[in-house]
């Protein structure tokens, strides 16, 4: 039970990491996947497979969109854009974060 | 915008599945691809391609499982995991046909049954009646109370000057209307056609609220005798003999040789009241041949229909009405020495559609057809419970394997679903086969006239209605998600352990026996209501019986019968005279032997009762009889034997003493133990002294059901009767060939007189016995099928019973029990079920049958045959349920079983 939890955990986590990728440019997958391990420093490693049903949800709630574009080697790749819905979500999943991280360390006095 | 983003997404993932799918794996490949090709990089050649690609794989993770995630949440799946149960579905149906042919049909036989008389019932009982708000509608009626001359009635049809006096005095009518339907000639060309019409008066279409679709109806200026002849017809007749003509306004319709004036045209479906009415006209204004007088005088024929003025209820209604009947019967007062008082009630129409008799039996076959539906389910619901136990094993290794709970019980759903689709299918084909054996049955089974005269329900034929397949579906469902349901949350609710633990048979005794005995109470609810409709089957086939096996006391072979009304320019004088030259003529016919008068057939009731008085018995209280009157051949052409005296001779004239034949019956109510020949009887009428000079054998006036009464006869030439005549013919041949020539020959000797309601006296009695017979038939076949159903689900749950004591079986045999004592171990759970099931249906059956009593004939209610027959037959079944599991479990092998089977 413990993992599936963490899982939910990251899963919201995932996503809210994916849409602050790519708030600054379109990337593919792959470009998505190296940002965050170097934005994250490695320290939130999963999976990278795991990636995938994020973009699949992600595109189905509207807050991004796919096209096939070219790779700088040249090579046929899938292209992800935030859409203006997909910002106003972030900015508010940031905002819902950074609440919460308050009231964690509140609770642990940590302020 | 997202939602745009959003749903083009979807619509994609919807109209492209495969696309989208090759496009992710593309993705994921390319994923992997960059990232072993970045490894290789950064080792500087240390890493060859394939190790590179091995270590990107394993950072990737699982590409199956995140391809499967992706698609879930794609939302794909949801159409695609019910194609896949579906699929999955119909392989586990294929590996038990048996289970699913015998839920399938179990589920179609009583959906099926149901949605046939449920069309019944919709057409007859439920279908709004096609007029303008029909639940403002009351039919007005005439009633009589009981009297020692009949039963009560309330449904008798009014004179004009009763109706005139009706609509003066009420004020709870916005409207009302007078009417009667009748047979007319109509002469088209050189076309002649017998086809129904109705008299009406101008208030006629504004009281249902009809208004014609080309040119107008009666106005209210045009009710006056000596108005104009005015028409109004169908839009069936419109088509048919006017094709659609929208000129047709102002052309001439010749009904009984008078024109009438077409003045406008009905909607179509509009058949009138009497609902098979071609075209209306004004009973003010008759065709000629009709005479107004008589029409408006002394004749009963009226309906009377009232819309409720604005404000007014029915009961309201119905209560003026009451109180207004009351002075109509002291300003028309009856004479005589046995007064009876006319009364007025109010129904509404709605109420009157359909005979009371007809009602009830539609009511008995809903109730009877609905046990069967219950019985099915019960069937299906054990079937089920069976069933899943019997996969326990295969539910619980799949949720060890990791299947969801939801996932599993929604795929027990979808079984259970798609069955209850395949039972729905399977019993439209059941329902359209009894929607046609009761449209057949239905000229016998609704063939009388309404309370009110309304055929409008009943002259549609009995169709499988959008309603009733509405009605299917939601059972079909209903019965699927109850029993796809219940078993399937019972079969996932235990944990692993639990089900495999049961399935060695080694614990959860109470678990299981629990289980048991919710497909015991099932089966025996089964068994119970079986034996109540084999109860009311049975009484009602020795009904059927006794009635077939009962003399009538004439003989109704080789008869036909016709009525013919007096027209009205003949005199009572003139009568005899047209007796004499018609039954000349009718006799000369070819194929015809003999010919009688009679004022009415048998099996119609008796048309006239009175009572007499016995001038020799002062002090005796007049007794009721029924009054026939005959011509002299009677009793030859319906084979009615004298006993003794003498038969009515052609010499019993005018002028001669007045002379009657009594029945068997008749001697022995008034004169016990007295010889009635020579004994004088003086009509309540007040006819002349009468004496009798022959008895006769008893004839079963009014219906074959009803015992012999007192009856007298008089010679129609001695006391004419004013107008009601029915020509009896026997024939030598076919009696319907001779029908034609003899219409032609009354036609000819009476001009103007109406010839109508030509029928053998076999077919007057078919019609008599046709309710009992389609009633017995009719249950039987549902008692049959909730028989056959309670067998089947005995004979599943014990063998699923010998299934699951498969070791413990062993075990006895192998301490040494025989196959005797093993197979009466498990016919004897056969036998407790049908006992206590029996008895509680024989409970049942007697409740059942006592509601019913009025149609047995001959048969009490708790019938000690057909209770001793049911006992019978249960016995047979359970022993044929029971005996296939028994063998079985004789037969198995000690070491097998012990083995764990």
């Amino acid at each position: 039970m413990a993992d599936i939890q963490k899982n939910e955990l990251l899963k919201g986590t995932l996503d809210m990491l994916v849409l602050q990728t790519l708030s600054v440019q379109p990337l593919h997958g792959y470009g998505i996947a190296q940002q965050i391990e170097v934005l994250s420093d490695d320290a939130l490693r999963v999976e990278q497979g795991s990636l995938y049903p994020a973009l699949e949800r992600l595109q189905k709630k509207g807050w991004i969109t796919s096209k096939w574009g070219e790779s700088p080697t040249g090579r046929r790749a899938r292209y992800y854009t935030i859409t203006a819905a997909g910002r106003r979500q972030l900015g508010n999943e940031i905002s819902s974060f950074d609440a919460m991280l308050v009231a964690i360390n509140r609770v642990l006095r940590r302020t | 915008m997202s939602l745009i983003d959003s749903i083009r997404y979807r619509l994609r993932v919807f109209t492209r599945p495969r696309d989208h799918e090759t496009e992710l794996a593309e993705d994921m490949e390319f994923f992997v691809s960059s990232e072993a090709r970045a490894r290789a990089h950064e080792s500087r050649g240390a890493l060859g391609d394939a190790d590179a690609r091995s270590a990107a794989r394993r950072r990737f993770g699982n590409s199956t499982y995140y391809r499967e995630e992706a698609r879930r949440v794609s939302g794909l799946t949801v159409l695609d995991t019910l194609a896949q149960d579906v699929r999955f579905a119909l392989r586990t149906f294929a590996r038990t046909p048996m289970f699913i042919a015998i839920a399938v049909s179990t589920l179609a036989i009583g959906i099926g049954a149901n949605t046939a008389i449920f069309s019944a019932v919709d057409t007859l009982l439920l279908r709004p009646l096609p007029f303008k708000e029909p639940n403002r509608l009351m039919n007005v009626a005439l009633s009589i109370p009981a009297s020692p001359r009949g039963p009560g009635r309330d449904d008798l049809v009014w004179s004009y000057p009763k109706i005139e006096a009706f609509r003066a005095a009420q004020n709870v009518f916005g409207d009302l209307t007078a009417w009667f339907s009748m047979q007319f000639t109509v002469r088209i060309d050189d076309e002649a056609e017998r086809i129904s019409g109705e008299f009406i008066d101008s208030r006629y279409f504004p009281t249902l609220g009809i208004t014609p679709v080309v040119g107008r109806a009666m106005l209210g200026s045009e009710d006056r005798v000596g108005g104009p002849r005015v028409a109004v017809i169908s839009d069936a007749l419109w088509r048919g003999m006017f094709n659609a003509n929208p000129s047709v306004l102002g052309q001439p319709l010749d009904v009984d040789g008078t024109i009438f004036t077409i003045i406008g045209v009905a909607p179509p479906e509009f058949s009138g009241v009497s609902g098979v009415a071609r075209f209306w006209i004004p009973f003010f204004n008759p065709p000629a041949a009709w005479g107004i007088a008589n029409l408006l005088t002394d004749n009963n024929a009226f309906y009377l229909i009232g819309r409720l003025a604005p404000g007014i209820t029915p009961e309201r209604a119905a209560s003026i009405s009451r109180e207004i009947g009351s002075r109509i019967d002291a300003q028309f007062p009856e004479h005589g020495a046995n007064v009876r008082h006319w009364g007025v009630v109010a129904h509404t129409l709605d109420d009157t559609r359909v005979d009371d008799y007809v009602r009830r039996t539609l009511a008995m076959l809903f109730g009877a057809v609905g046990m069967v539906l219950l019985v099915a389910c019960a069937n299906v619901a054990s079937l089920f419970l069976v069933r899943a136990a019997s996969r326990r094993r295969e539910i619980a290794v799949r949720l060890a394997i990791g299947a969801s709970r939801s996932r599993l019980v929604r795929q027990l759903m979808v079984e259970s679903l798609l069955l209850a689709v395949f039972g729905g299918i399977a019993s439209l084909v059941v329902a359209w086969v009894g929607v046609h054996i009761i449209s057949a049955a239905q000229p016998v089974l609704w063939g009388g006239q309404s309370p009110s005269g309304i055929g409008t329900v009943t002259a549609d034929p009995i169709q499988l209605n959008f309603t009733a397949l509405a009605f299917t579906g939601t059972i079909a469902i209903v019965t699927g998600l109850l029993f796809g349901v219940i078993p399937a949350i019972q079969s996932t609710r235990s944990t692993l352990t639990d089900s495999l633990r049961v399935e060695s048979g080694s614990s959860q005794q109470s678990r299981i026996s629990r289980r048991v005995s919710m497909r015991d109470v099932l089966t025996m609810f089964e068994i119970a209501l079986a034996v109540v409709l084999l109860a009311t089957s049975g009484v009602l086939v020795r009904t059927l019986a006794n009635l077939i096996a009962v003399r009538p006391g004439f003989e109704p072979s080789g008869v036909l019968t016709m009525r013919v009304n007096r027209a009205p320019a003949w005199s009572r004088d003139s009568i005899s005279r047209f007796y004499d030259v018609a039954v000349d003529r009718l006799r000369s016919l070819p194929g015809v032997t003999e010919v009688a008068i009679a004022d009415c057939a048998p099996q119609g009731g008796a048309c006239t009762g009175m009572g007499v008085h016995l001038p020799d018995r002062p002090e005796r209280a007049p007794v009721g009889v029924g009054v026939h009157w005959i011509t002299s051949d009677w009793n030859a052409v319906m084979r009615v034997p004298l006993v003794r005296g003498r038969l009515i001779e052609p010499s019993d004239r005018k002028g001669t003493p007045f002379v009657v034949l009594v029945s068997e019956t008749a001697a022995q109510t008034l004169w016990p133990g007295e010889d009635p020949l020579g004994k004088t009887v003086v009509l309540e009428s007040g006819s002349d002294t009468a004496r009798v000079v022959g008895v006769v054998g008893d004839v079963r006036f009014r219906g074959i059901q009803s015992r012999p009464m007192a009856e007298i006869f008089m010679s129609y030439y001695q006391q004419p009767m004013s107008y009601r005549m029915m020509v009896h013919l026997r024939t030598s041949r076919d009696p319907v060939l001779v029908a034609e020539a003899a219409r032609r020959v009354l036609r000819e000797v009476a001009r103007g007189f109406p010839v109508y309601d030509i029928a053998t006296l076999e077919q007057r009695i078919g019609g008599a016995l046709g309710q009992a017979r389609f009633l017995a038939q009719l249950l039987s076949l549902f008692a049959v099928l909730a028989l056959v159903l309670a067998t089947i689900g005995t004979y599943g749950v014990i063998s699923y019973g010998v299934a699951q004591r498969t070791r413990e079986m062993g075990v006895r045999i192998a301490l040494g029990a025989t196959a005797r004592d093993v197979i009466r171990l498990v016919v004897g759970q056969g036998v407790a079920l049908a006992v206590v099931g029996g008895t509680i249906g024989m409970a049942g059956a007697i409740v059942a049958t006592r509601s019913i009593q009025t149609r047995l004939y001959d048969v009490p209610a708790a019938d000690p045959v057909t209770l001793g027959g049911i006992v019978v037959l249960l016995a047979l079944a359970v022993l044929a349920a029971s005996w296939i599991p028994a063998r079985r479990a004789a037969s198995v092998p000690a070491v097998q079983a012990l083995r764990g089977g």
